[in-house]
This record gives structure tokens, sequence and C-alpha cells, in this order.
């Protein structure tokens, strides 16, 4: 497999402000790959680093065999970006903006399909201005595609868009994915990255702090499920050893047991048989795998939105 | 590549056509402001409207053009966008200056075609030369705006910054009035402002006077300026306003004068192009059109007409009506009400002695400048309604001098020829000159109380010339004066002209006691008294004077093609000689002269 992005020692200084200190990751061809991260990561920075936007202080970077520094026109000519908050004049039709950027690249994607793909056919004669929200950023997502481009930077793509459009883009996303196109999406949403991304980076302070698939990455942080127990009445008595548990807590209130486990098929039926024991009334218990933003707040003691 | 070029281009014009405000100011506003400049606009073929029109076309819409549009596309986070294209910020200026081009030519062209439609202004008669300049000045103000776009950090600083050029540029350039008033200072200052050149170009390739090759050096700097320009703005060009620029930069925009600056500097000692703006207003006035109206017209010849007017156009007589006056607005002219008043030929000194001073004058002071001397007694010639005056025994090189500062229109008085004395067909009795010399060597000041006179003598020269005529300093020169006698001049006079002889009026003036300037009107009064029918004298002070200067093709006459050179005065110097004395107007090659600024020309 091809690698499509290659990124080894980056370093990026503003001054005396280190934005980036020393970051390192490879994405192949095909891959939709994350970039997570709280504001001020260091995230934009490697980002318009890769799109040729910013130079570096230090470090190889190539993109698409290019080097963004020194290639920046010919990279320009071969990748699809989709910034946050970007504008259009006003009184540009969306048809014409198509055609406007299509100028631009010396590869062209059919413009009539890119606006069917992109639910605007019925809009491509309405001024930018009359458009919605929602409307606009599938217009910025159809001209990072409009020169037909194999790899496709998405920052924060949704960010504030209603979750009925932000499901659009997420199949939009699919549709790229499988025609194996390379995506490198940057995203505050977890449920994002962990439906669209096949790896994942998580940054912070300007280094990766951990790297891998959303399933990988929960596994190395926890590799354990957690299973919650509420009851109506306190829990008062110790739990007994279970087999693989590997810690427990029990709230303030002695009502909710949370039990952390490498083998969840094997404590599940103990822990229950061991509740009915105690005659403690089963409110409710559930089994659930550590999220992605669990594995964040485990890993940079911040949550994704602060 | 250039298919980005293109496509920039195609979609800045179709932007701004969809754009009201845009719109409103690149043709609307101009559109109106013609209209009403020449609903308004009285004297004049349009020629000087669609000047200013030009002018301030070019400098609105080109600095305004590039540069408030990158800043607001920068403001509105429109640029983002474009900055992950593969199209540098080269691509996007140098279209937005070829997009001011594209929409503000045709509009200019129009312009011009309404104005020789409508105000029968001639086409340009140098269109290649005038589409070249007012092209680099559009680059050259568009690449000015780009660059305050680059350097300002929202769009309030960039219209301020904006405007901070463009009001200087727009009064102090001469393109809205002329700046040959304002004080010596502020003119040279002027010279450091790139309209001014662009003014100073403009006027003269569009009358066809000049080419583009005559305005080398100003289209030279507008080009740099545009080089420069676009460069620097390349180089600062911001595609988001969270980029900041270092407050140094700033001092880039001086770069971009930088071509100016040189220039300015340049002018602080040469003053040509001040000179130069001295001479195009000097155009502008003399192309204005008057239509005098109901005058008695004295046309030189002899002929008189009791009701008559005169259209004054581009310099010349153009039409001259008799009985009652057309319409002075259908005819797109000043009009100048007449009635009760006599139009002549301008008046003609044929002997004068510039080098002299004509006063009792001892302040070496007054003797050290000679070339202000000639300016003034050439101006104090106009001021008195004389025209042209030939100069007798003065020094070649300083007549040639004036002669060419006075050609231009730089220094405003009479023409001035030279050469040697009368011709013998001609008889020239030059009582006025008698008169003077008669006084001096009497000790008599009171020839210089006459109102006409006391006008044009400085007013400490006045008070000199009175106090020592009799002092010791001049006893010699009176005693040793030769004696005239004005009375048996007089005779000659009258049994010359009993013989049929030409008169012509020549006043020897700078001779003693003859002042310059209102010689001829003594002279004239002197040859009535002397028995000289008013008609016959007037004649001697315009044809015959004409043809004795081998000038009686243009000036002398009032006939139409002439030279409109015209003196009016209240009253009928047919009946009273002196009314000559009472001048309401002269007009010098069609320009209405203000009497009252003529000594104040710097």
């Amino acid at each position: 497999m091809q690698t499509v992005i290659h990124v080894a020692g980056l370093h990026k200084a503003y001054g005396d402000f280190e934005a980036v200190r020393g970051i390192d990751f490879d994405v192949s061809e095909g891959e939709v790959f994350g970039l997570l991260g709280p504001n001020g990561a260091g995230k934009t920075t490697t980002v318009e680093i890769l799109e040729g936007l910013r130079p570096r202080t230090q470090g190889d970077v190539k993109v698409l065999g290019f080097d963004p520094e020194i290639s920046k026109r010919d990279l320009k000519n071969h990748i699809g970006v989709c910034l946050q908050a970007t504008n259009l004049p006003d009184k540009l039709r969306v048809h014409e903006a198509l055609d406007w950027f299509a100028a631009f690249y010396s590869q062209r994607a059919d413009r009539n399909k890119l606006l069917q793909r992109l639910q605007l056919w019925e809009k491509r004669n309405d001024f930018y201005s009359k458009l919605s929200g929602g409307q606009k950023q599938r217009v910025a997502l159809a001209l990072a595609l409009v020169n037909d481009p194999h790899l496709v930077f998405l920052d924060e793509p949704t960010t504030g868009l209603d979750p009925q459009v932000r499901l659009e883009i997420h199949t939009l996303i699919e549709e790229l994915k499988a025609t194996r196109r390379t995506v490198l999406l940057t995203t505050h949403y977890i449920e994002e990255a962990e439906r669209l991304c096949d790896r994942v980076a998580i940054i912070d302070a300007g280094k990766i702090v951990a790297l891998g698939s959303p399933r990988e990455l929960q596994e190395r942080v926890f590799g354990q499920s957690r299973i919650e127990v509420v009851t109506v009445h306190p829990m008062l008595g110790d739990l007994p050893s279970i087999e693989a548990v590997a810690k427990h807590s029990v709230s303030d209130d002695f009502k909710t047991l949370v039990v952390h486990s490498t083998k969840p098929a094997r404590t599940l039926p103990d822990l229950i048989r061991w509740i009915d024991q105690k005659g403690f009334e089963l409110e409710d218990i559930h089994l659930k795998r550590p999220t992605l933003e669990d594995v964040f707040i485990e890993l940079t003691g911040k949550k994704l939105r602060d | 590549m250039l298919n980005s070029y293109l496509t920039q281009i195609r979609m800045n014009l179709r932007l701004t056509l969809r754009n009201r405000m845009a719109l409103f100011f690149s043709y609307i506003f101009t559109l109106v402001f013609f209209g009403v400049a020449a609903i308004n606009g009285g004297g004049g073929n349009g020629l000087q409207l669609i000047n200013i029109v030009l002018g301030l076309g070019v400098l609105g819409s080109g600095l305004f053009g590039v540069g408030m549009r990158a800043v607001q596309d920068r403001e509105q986070n429109i640029l983002r966008r474009f900055k992950v294209a593969p199209l540098g910020p080269g691509p996007i200026l140098v279209s937005g200056l070829a997009t001011v081009l594209a929409l503000q030519l045709p509009n200019l062209a129009f312009m011009v075609l309404m104005a020789h439609r409508f105000l029968g202004a001639p086409l340009p008669p140098r269109p290649f030369s005038l589409l070249i300049f007012v092209c680099l000045g559009l680059l050259a103000f568009a690449s000015i705006g780009a660059i305050i776009a680059a350097l300002a950090n929202s769009m309030q600083e960039g219209i301020l910054l904006t405007q901070l050029f463009y009001f200087p540029m727009l009064f102090l350039s001469g393109i809205t009035f002329p700046i040959t008033g304002f004080p010596m200072w502020l003119q040279t200052v002027a010279q450091f402002i790139p309209m001014t050149y662009f003014t100073t170009g403009l006027q003269p390739i569009l009358r066809g006077r000049e080419t583009l090759l005559d305005n080398a050096v100003s289209a030279g700097a507008l080009a740099l300026t545009t080089v420069v320009g676009t460069f620097l703005a390349v180089k600062l060009f911001r595609w988001e306003k969270e980029e900041k620029l270092r407050p140094a930069a700033k001092l880039w925009l001086l770069a971009v004068l930088g071509p100016f600056l040189l220039l300015g500097a340049w002018q602080m000692y040469a003053k040509t192009n001040i000179a130069k703006t001295k001479v195009l207003a000097r155009d502008v006035a003399r192309n204005r059109s008057s239509l005098i109206r109901d005058a008695r017209l004295f046309l030189g010849d002899g002929t008189v007409i009791d009701q008559g007017s005169v259209l004054i156009k581009d310099g010349k007589i153009a039409e001259i009506y008799t009985g009652p006056a057309p319409d002075a607005k259908a005819l797109r002219a000043d009009a100048i009400e007449a009635a009760g008043k006599t139009l002549l030929p301008g008046l003609i000194d044929v002997r004068v002695h510039l080098s002299l001073l004509g006063l009792p004058i001892t302040d070496p002071e007054a003797y050290q400048n000679p070339d202000a001397n000639f300016d003034r007694e050439l101006a104090a010639y106009l001021f008195s309604g004389v025209t042209a005056v030939k100069s007798i025994g003065d020094q070649p090189d300083m007549v040639l001098k004036h002669q060419a500062t006075n050609a231009t229109g730089e220094k405003l008085g009479a023409e001035l020829f030279a050469g040697a004395g009368t011709d013998d067909r001609t008889y020239d009795a030059a009582l006025a000159a008698a008169e003077g010399m008669q006084a001096f060597i009497a000790g008599r000041t009171d020839l210089l109380d006459r109102s006409l006179v006391r006008q044009v003598i400085p007013r400490d020269w006045f008070a000199q010339a009175k106090q020592s005529l009799n002092s010791p300093a001049f006893q010699t020169a009176r005693q040793s004066a030769r004696p005239v006698n004005l009375d048996v001049s007089k005779q000659s006079l009258a049994a010359a002209y009993r013989s049929g002889a030409t008169l012509v009026t020549g006043t020897d003036s700078g001779l003693p006691m003859t002042v310059h300037g209102p010689g001829v009107h003594r002279e004239l009064q002197l040859w009535v008294e002397a028995g000289v029918p008013p008609a016959a004298a007037l004649q001697g002070a315009t044809y015959n004077a004409a043809r004795l200067l081998h000038a009686d093709q243009r000036i002398g006459l009032i006939r139409k093609g002439y030279e409109a050179s015209l003196l009016l005065v209240d009253g009928n110097p047919l009946q009273d000689i002196s009314a000559t004395e009472r001048i309401s107007t002269v007009f010098f090659k069609g320009e209405r002269i203000s009497r009252a600024d003529i000594f104040e020309q710097k």
C-alpha cells in the first residue's frame, strides 16, 4: 500500500512558542486518517504545513510525493481542501463557484455529478448568500472535490451543522473512502472519528500522544470493558473476588457499581449471581466499551471541546 | 495558467456588475457628474469637462478598485478559500488590475464620445497616447490601492488610508481646479503627488498638444509605480485577517511612491512641472467660450457695428453677430453683457523700452532684477488693454526669454515683438513720450497721478518717483536732456494725417515719466487733441500697428478666425477718446484676464 502522507520529526515554532514538537505519522492510500486534539494542540498548524500553507521549522514531510514547502503549486493542484470558516462572494451562483475554482486545476471533476452528489443540483443557480449554513458547507465540500483529488483535507467539516446535515456529510466521506481516496480529517466530534476514521492520532501540546485505529486505542488504554450496575438500595458489603476484574469502584451513595473487566463475558454472570445472593434490587445493568472520548480524557486530561 | 487569469478576470467583472455599489461608483456616479457638469458647464466645448471626468475616473476607480475588494474579501474570509487553490497572490492582483482596465476603459471611452456628441468636444487627436496614458494612470493608482490594501488591517483602516491618498490627489493635483493660485510651497508639495503628473500629462495629450513621448518621465513614473506596487502587494499579500503585519512594513508604501518622491525632489530644483501646470491652467482659461453681447464693435479697420456680439471659442474669434445677440447658453458660452460698451481689438504699442523703468527711481534694488521688471511691465500692458508691444533696443537674450515664457502662457503679459524701429511707410508720433520728457525737464509729476498710471506703478515706487524727480540725483539728467516741444510734435502729426500717412501708436514707454502700460491711451488722447479723428487714432493703435508688426493676419482686427485679444471699455471712445481708459474687460488669446490678479503672478 502506497504512503500518501509521510511526516517525520515535524517541528514548528512561532518565535519562542513551539506549536508542534516532533510529530511522526504516515497515511496510506485509501485511508481515512483522523487528527483529534483540543484547541491549540497543533492540529491546524500540522494540517496547514501539509497543505503547503505554512513553512515548517524542522522535519521531513512528503505529501503525494511532494515536499509541500517546495512544490506548493503542484501539491495544491492535486489535493482538495475544505477549510473552516471560508466564504464566497455573496453574488456568486453555486455552479459558477465550481466552474471558477475548477479553472485553477489541471484536472477537473464532473461538476454536474458533484452538484447532484452533494444535493446542490436544485440550488445550482442560487446566489451563495441565499444558501443555508449546511448548503454553504456542502458547497465548500464540493469545492474541495472540484479537482477530483486523491487526497482530501477536511478541517472540521461538520462543526456547527445540524445532525441531519452531519449525517449527509458522513455518508459523503464514506463514499470518498469507497472510491479509495485518502482523507485527512480533523474533528472535535468523537463519534465522527470513531465512525469514519481507519486510524486516529491524538495530538496534545504539539505531540502525538496516541495513534492507531479507534479500537486499538481503546484497548491499548484500558484493555477492558466497563460494567455498570445500578440498584434501588445501597449495595453494602464487599465485592467478592470475581474472575477477570481489574478494578472496581462504588459511588458515594453505594447505588452504582462500576467494574472493569478484561473478560466481561465471564465477569457478568458471576456479578449477577452475587447481586441475587445479596438480594439487591437491580435497576439497571449495562456493558460499555470505552469510547474514544474516554481514551482522550485518559491521555490528555482534557475534554475535547475545552 | 492563462486560463486562471482569464477566469479570474471574467468572474471579477461578473461580480462587479452584480454589485450595486460598485456599479454606482464606477458608472452612474461618473455619468451623473458628467450630466450635471454638462448642464451647468457653460463656457467651453466639453474638453475641460472630459479632462476632469477622465482624471477623476482614473484616480477614483484606480485607488478604490483593486484595494478595497481585496480588503473586503479578506475580512469576509473569501480569500481564505483561494489560499488553498493552486494560484498565488500574483494572479489575483494582476487580474484585479486587468479588471479595473476592463471596467473603466469602455466607461471612459463612452464619456469621451458623449462629450463629443453632446458638447462638441473634439475627439482626442492622439487616441493611442491617450489610451496608454490612461491605462498607466489606472494601473498606477490601482497598484497604490493594492499596497494600501496589503497594509491595512481592516476595512476601516483601508478606507481611511485610501482617502488619505485620495483627497490630496484630488485637490492638489490640479485636476479639480488649477493649483497655480496656491502658495509656492504648496505647489512644490504638489510635485510629490503622483496624480499631479497624471494631470499634467492628461490635458495636453487630450488636446493633442503633446504625445505620450512628451510625457515619458510621467508615464515612466506611473509604470514604475505599477511594477513596484504590484510586486510589493504580492510580497505583502495576506489571505487571512488573522495574519498581522509588522508595523514597520507600512514603510513599504514609501517604496511605491518612490518614483514620485524622486520626481518631486527633482522638481524642487527644476520647477519645470510647476511651469507646466501654469501653462495648462492657462490653456484651460484660454479655451473657455465667451459671448460678448450687444456691444458697439470697432473692428479695427475703421468699420463700426453699432450693436453686435462676438463669440470667443478656443482662443479665437469664432463668430461675429450683428443685431440682437444670440443666447449664450445655446452656444455653450459665458455671457458677457456689454450694452453701452465698446469692443475694440487689443491695443498695440509698437515702440517700448522694457529695460527702462519710465520713472525717476534711485533705489538700486529696482534695477537688480530685470527679469521681474520685464514680467511686471508686460503684465502692466495687458492690465491696460494693450495686448501686443514691440520692444526696441532691449537686450536680445532678455527679449527672447520673455517671448518664450509669454508664448507658452507660463507668464501672463502682452505679446512681445522685437526688432528695429518703424518703417518709412508709417508715421509714429510718440506724443506721449514728448509730453513725458517735457514734464521730466520741468520737474512735474502730475502725469503720474492719472488713474490708469497709478494703478500700474508699484506702490513704493510711486512715492519715491514723486520725491526724487526734483532731487540732485536727477538734476544733471534733467538739465542735459534735449528739450522737446509737444505742440510742434502735435502739428507734425496733424500734417502727416492730412497728407494721408499711415499712423501707428508707438509710445517710447520707458523714457522718463512714460510708464509701461497705459502709454497708448495717453497717446490716443494727444492725437485727438492734435486733430486726428478718434476712429483714425484707434485704427493706428490696432490694425495699422498690427500691419507694422506683420501680424495683421491674426491680430489687430475683430474678425472671424483672429486671435481673441480684445479690449472692452465703458462708453464710446469714438466720441470721447478717453473712454479707452475706462476698461471693463481685457481678453487675451481667449482668456478673460483677471486684471486684479495680474501683478500677483508667482
